[in-house]
């Protein structure tokens, strides 16, 4: 595939400064954004999804987080090192966010239309006029009903739903390369998430931007994901795109995830649930973060931090498993299951044929 | 079900907030169904379809505006003496959504479970009292070391343990669990989902179980009722809701679920509910109609007649 790299996040090493000592939240995150993709990054809460995409956008407090180590390259530039001048220029125009809570990311003493024009006037050097022509046309694309109206509104006025699509006209608004979108639809009823995910997969495909998409459920990773990035203990455990994760997932982590939902079949037989509590990132674990929770745990996992094991060239996952070495384990009936289904459909190769070439570490 | 006895009849219940004034509110509006022993109910609609406040006035945290609510064939918002209320609110239990606001963060987990125990007067020493917290710590997978310890020293998974603990101490009958794994990891809502299916059968708990995630409530419910703007829509055991939706905004609310599949996902066709499509006529009565046995539909003659030919096939 010769696609073009619109990121590349390279070593990435982030750690907070605490009252009780330093939080090593990310502990070596390696990944490439491609155009016009949907990067999925999925997790379990504190796994360090929403650090990445905050240093990213270089949101993250000054006063006590650090970047230990690491590049973010983006259109030729580290982002790390850029002056706070620098970023503002980048911020907002070429990468852009939506978060979680639309209830608290727009500014309640503010007009709508006032708040969609601060970027273009701000990046684009509009006239106040044109900019407020182009807001309307923005509501309208992200299907706000009667943006004449609506434009000279106050947040208050609008429900949820439509605040979230006044959030992502806001974050469009310069055609950004790269759109980040945390949790977009965590606070909003399963009908309007599933409008939202229709109305953001319409626009990517009109502004042709990538978007890295944070979220813990797989069903809405399922519908927008390209590719997948499972997070887990600050460091990315598997990556692939969205069939390979969800067919034939490697690491027991992803196994644990995919088979703690329940679906169709799962009846009355108990869901599987994965054991214990995330990692205390205060005092990382010597070897695999996972050991501790992992029903397949070898000696060692406990000892030193697997690499990455190729499975495809699209596909890698971080454990000892897929060592040529290591003992063939059964994973999980529900992820046999989606294996059997993805032989069935002849996307891709079957189940426990894959070389386990081992790459570097 | 092998028994089928009825521990719950909810007869045409009203709750109207602000009534009578301009901005009445219809929060429940005519809502009847029965409860059986033994079950799992489900609930679900979107926010404010009002499957909260049908909760809350079950349990009668809110006196209802209209309409009764019978357990074991007492009507719960009659006038009763405080021995009956408390003896009521032994049996009936509640599990919250936010397991952050619902446990006192001044008290000792110990005091936290045994609050219950105190009112009711169910310990007869003190010994006794701090067995049965013990006790109960370990039935919700947590150990008796954290008797002692405050709310904020555990995690979303660990109080909502606590909460299903705090419920369990009175030796209740029902419990209702208004969303009590939204607020939780999707790997943590696996582990309470199966605590609280282990204990149901267990100590042969009847459970309402609130909640918008259509997946894991399928999962755990025998039935499920469907809300819509304050109104029961459709009301059918877990598997036939599923395959045979009948209500068009059944329909559009099961369409909208995204599966973790992303085959399934790409070929999936979203329905949208149009409350206009009914073309209901004035002369119309829209009641809730069983098209098949123990499948309820809101729906008009002339629906149910449509229904009937479609369930059919």
């Amino acid at each position: 595939m010769v696609v073009e790299k619109v990121l590349q996040v390279k070593d990435l090493n982030i750690s907070f400064h605490t009252f009780s000592g330093e939080v090593k939240a990310i502990r070596g995150v390696n990944f490439e954004l491609f155009k016009g993709e949907t990067l999925a990054i999925v997790g379990e809460s504190g796994s360090g999804k929403s650090v990445t995409t905050k240093s990213i956008m270089r949101l993250l407090p000054e006063h006590n987080s650090e970047i230990k180590s690491g590049q973010i390259l983006f259109d030729g530039k580290d982002l790390t090192k850029l002056k706070d001048k620098e970023m503002q220029k980048i911020r907002g125009k070429d990468i852009s966010m939506i978060f979680q809570d639309p209830m608290t990311s727009l500014n309640p003493t503010m007009k709508i239309a006032n708040q969609i024009m601060e970027p273009l006037i701000k990046h684009q050097n509009m006239s106040k006029h044109a900019a407020k022509e182009r807001a309307v046309e923005l509501l309208k694309l992200v299907g706000i009903p009667k943006p004449e109206i609506r434009v000279n509104q106050y947040p208050h006025q609008f429900s949820g739903g439509m605040r979230q699509r006044v959030v992502i006209a806001i974050a469009l608004a310069c055609n950004p390369k790269i759109l980040i979108a945390d949790e977009p639809t965590t606070a909003l009823d399963v009908t309007i998430q599933a409008q939202i995910l229709e109305l953001m997969k319409d626009l990517q495909k009109k502004i042709d931007t990538s978007i890295i998409f944070i979220t813990h459920d797989l069903g809405v990773v399922a519908n927008v994901a390209d590719r997948v990035a499972v997070m887990y203990g600050g460091k990315i455990v598997e990556i692939g795109t969205a069939d390979e994760i969800f067919y034939n997932p490697q690491h027991p982590y992803t196994w644990g995830l995919i088979s703690s939902m329940p679906d169709m079949e799962t009846d009355d037989e108990e869901l599987f649930s994965i054991p214990g509590t995330p990692p205390d990132l205060l005092d990382p674990p010597k070897g695999d973060a996972f050991a501790p929770r992992n029903p397949y745990v070898m000696k060692i996992d406990l000892e030193q931090e697997p690499p990455f094991f190729k499975v495809s060239d699209t596909h890698y996952a971080a454990t000892w498993l897929l060592h040529p070495d290591a003992p063939k384990v059964e994973p999980p009936d529900a992820v046999k299951r989606r294996q059997n289904q993805y032989v069935g459909t002849g996307v891709g190769v079957g189940a426990g044929t894959f070389p386990g070439n081992k790459e570097g570490k | 079900m092998a028994e089928q006895k009825k521990l719950l009849e909810i007869k045409g219940l009203k709750q109207y907030f602000n009534e009578g004034k301009a901005n009445e509110v219809k929060a429940v509006d005519n809502v009847s169904f029965d409860i059986f022993k033994g079950e799992v109910m489900g609930l679900v609609g979107e926010s404010g379809c009002g499957k909260s406040t049908t909760g809350r006035t079950i349990i009668r945290l809110y006196d209802a505006t209209g309409g009764e609510v019978l357990y074991d064939g007492v009507d719960v918002h009659g006038r009763k003496s405080k021995k009956q209320l408390k003896e009521f609110n032994r049996k009936m239990q509640m599990i919250f959504q936010d397991p952050y606001a619902s446990l006192n963060p001044r008290l000792k987990i110990a005091d936290v479970i045994a609050e219950g125990i105190d009112i009711h007067g169910l310990a007869k020493s003190k010994e006794d009292r701090m067995n049965q917290v013990y006790e109960l710590l370990e039935t919700v997978g947590l150990n008796r070391e954290h008797a002692n310890r405050y709310p904020h020293e555990f995690s979303g998974g660990q109080r909502q343990r606590i909460g299903i603990a705090r419920a369990l101490a009175v030796q209740p009958e029902f419990i209702i669990a208004d969303e009590p794994i939204s607020a939780l990891d999707v790997s943590i809502q696996a582990q309470v989902v199966n605590l609280m299916k282990k204990l149901q059968k267990e100590k042969e708990l009847t459970y309402l179980f609130i909640a918008h995630d259509l997946s894991m409530v399928k999962y755990i419910s025998d039935r499920i009722g469907v809300m819509y703007f304050g109104k029961m829509v459709e009301l059918a055991p877990a598997d036939e809701l599923y395959r045979n939706p009948f209500h068009p905004y059944t329909q559009s609310l099961l369409s909208a679920i995204p599966a973790p599949d992303p085959i399934a996902e790409r070929t999936r066709r979203r329905k949208s509910y149009d409350p206009a499509s009914h073309n209901y006529q004035d002369n119309e009565s829209v009641e809730f109609r069983e098209v098949t046995p123990g499948h309820f539909v809101l729906c008009s003659e002339r629906e149910f007649k449509q229904y009937q030919v479609q369930s059919k096939h």
